[in-house]
């Protein structure tokens, strides 16, 4: 088992977001994780990141306790995490967000990974001068993606990257995500929207108020009569 | 041009390089905190008497306490940091601002008890001293070397933000610290660098300043200075490099110029002051952001 999550506790003061979620990745899969808004998606995410730190619970990756770790050291495991919203850095240029992203990293790694980061997303190289502010919304997408390519790459947490764009974006975005989990690098991707989320990943589990409520292959879940209700539309 | 006129622009250049330096240390701490280092200005007082500790103390030239005294600042500014600051970065915005201005008394207070309250100078063969004549522009080495050494290290300074990791950390703090450690960036060693850098700055401008007003060294010679330098760096956009120098040399010609062609028509040199601040204060009504601010996002 790559990564394993098992009875995560995380709470804001009294409020308390995630209360005793458990869930597995296996290395070269994509799992996703639905849930309503406040369902505690971003949080499960943070936490696992190192950016929150939870009450209680296992975090455990390639067999390292993740929990007493602060963000900048769980990158060093090569996880990496696309934050809600993007978070790009729009003060930097497209090249600066992607060097600043191999902070860790030798000049060679360094050169290599934008190199190949510039590969997969062309219209970056294009604007590799441009800030940061000045993308448009898919474009900055491609850009925290290529950033999480940058700093880790074995294995990628998303927090609903199809957030605010065009459903036609939306397709190019997912359809990247498989094909960078072809060339090798696991992910986790968190969901609002369980229409294509469901469609991408082989296993999916479902939150609600901080509790997984549901799990299994993606294929049963779409199937599924309280799922179509409650994410699907249906 | 009359040689006078070139002479009160060198001594606007001179001044406003040191109010520049020390503006600096303002505004790169606040880029990457937000907290507006009230004892700033007492650490550049620091820095100067560590001039007195090199050149008095250890005998030692120029060059050597400089260093000195750039080392021991940062050293100062990062422990500062370490023991008053980060512990109430969670805290709201006052605690840190009471905090910064407690830190700022101990300073001086702390220095006034080791040192005493008699006026310092640094001894006269610290910096020899000559004065070139060009035609009938006669300008001292001193101002030269204040204005080209500040010149130098704005130049190190703005090559070191744009074109290292350890500056793109910086700016990429200012502008969304949520993300940087996901970056693989320890926020704590770019805060530390900042705060290392901005203090180090800072005891530069107390050295220069001890070299170019000879006989101002007090243990009290960091608050109106220190004021002054604050408001340079509001005026040129809090948080912004650039802006800080801008800043820092305005003030410094408001300074120099305002007496000088205050005399002409009669109007006292007292009046500095109340028109540098005046003048700081139009720019901000004008731009209440400063000359390079921009409004700064709300970000969670
Ligand atoms: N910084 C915060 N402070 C207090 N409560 C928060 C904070 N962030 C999230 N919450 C609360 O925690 C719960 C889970 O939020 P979140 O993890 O953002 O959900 P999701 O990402 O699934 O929309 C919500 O009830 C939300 O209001
Ligand atoms: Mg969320």
């Amino acid at each position: 088992m790559l990564f394993r999550v098992n009875d995560l506790h995380v709470s804001y003061g009294n409020i308390r977001a995630v209360r005793g979620v458990s869930f597995e990745v296996d290395e070269g899969e994509i799992v996703t994780l639905i849930g309503a808004n406040g369902a505690g998606k971003s949080t499960i995410l943070n936490t696992i990141a190192g950016l929150l730190r939870p009450d209680a619970g296992e975090i455990v990756y390639n067999g390292v306790d993740l929990v007493p770790l602060d963000a900048h050291q769980v990158v060093q495991l090569g996880l990496a995490l696309v934050p809600e919203g993007r978070r790009i850095f729009g003060n930097l240029t497209v090249y600066e967000n992607l060097r600043l992203a191999g902070f860790q990293l030798g000049a060679d790694e360094l050169n290599k990974r934008i190199r190949r980061a510039f590969e997969r997303f062309p219209r970056l190289e294009e604007r590799r001068a441009q800030l940061g502010d000045t993308l448009s919304g898919g474009e900055q997408q491609m850009l925290a993606v290529a950033r999480a390519l940058v700093t880790g790459g074995k294995f990628m947490l998303l927090d609903e990257p199809s957030m605010g764009l065009a459903p036609i974006l939306v397709q190019d975005i997912f359809e990247m995500l498989r094909e960078i989990n072809a060339q090798g690098t696991t992910v986790l991707l968190v969901e609002q929207n369980a229409h294509m989320a469901l469609k991408i990943a082989a296993r999916a589990y479902v939150l609600e108020t901080g509790e997984i409520k549901l799990s299994g292959a993606s294929t049963d879940l779409v199937r599924n009569p309280e799922v179509q209700k409650a994410y699907l539309g249906g | 041009m009359d040689a006078t006129f070139i002479q009160q622009f060198f001594n606007a250049l001179q001044l406003g390089s040191l109010y520049a330096l020390i503006a600096l240390g303002y505004t790169m701490v606040y880029g990457v905190l937000l907290l507006i280092n009230f004892a700033h200005g007492d650490i550049f007082m620091f820095g100067a008497f560590m001039g007195v500790l090199g050149s008095w103390v250890f005998g030692w030239g120029f060059v050597p306490t400089l260093i000195l005294s750039m080392l021991a600042t940062a050293l100062l500014g990062v422990t500062v940091e370490r023991v008053a600051y980060k512990p109430l970065r969670a805290a709201s915005r006052l605690s840190a601002v009471i905090t910064a201005l407690a830190v700022g008394l101990l300073l001086e207070n702390g220095m006034l008890a080791l040192t005493g309250a008699d006026p310092r100078k640094y001894p006269d063969d610290f910096f020899a001293t000559q004065v070139y004549q060009i035609g009938s522009v006669s300008i001292s080495t001193v101002k030269l070397l204040v204005i080209i050494l500040a010149f130098a290290l704005f130049v190190a300074l703005f090559l070191f933000v744009r074109r290292t990791k350890w500056g793109m950390a910086m700016r990429a703090i200012s502008y969304d610290k949520f993300a940087v450690p996901l970056m693989g960036v320890s926020q704590d060693r770019i805060i530390s660098l900042t705060f290392a850098i901005g203090t180090g700055l800072g005891a530069a401008a107390g050295i220069l300043w001890g070299v170019a007003y000879p006989a101002s060294l007090d243990t009290y010679m960091g608050m109106l200075v220190g004021w002054k330098a604050f408001i340079a760096a509001v005026v040129g956009g809090i948080g912004d490099i650039r802006g800080a120098v801008i800043g820092g040399m305005i003030l410094g010609f408001v300074e120099i110029f305002v007496p000088y062609w205050g005399q002409g028509i009669g109007v006292s040199s007292t009046w500095r002051d109340p028109v540098a601040f005046a003048l700081l204060l139009i720019i901000l009504v004008i731009r209440p952001t400063g000359i390079f601010g921009v409004a700064r996002r709300q970000k969670v």
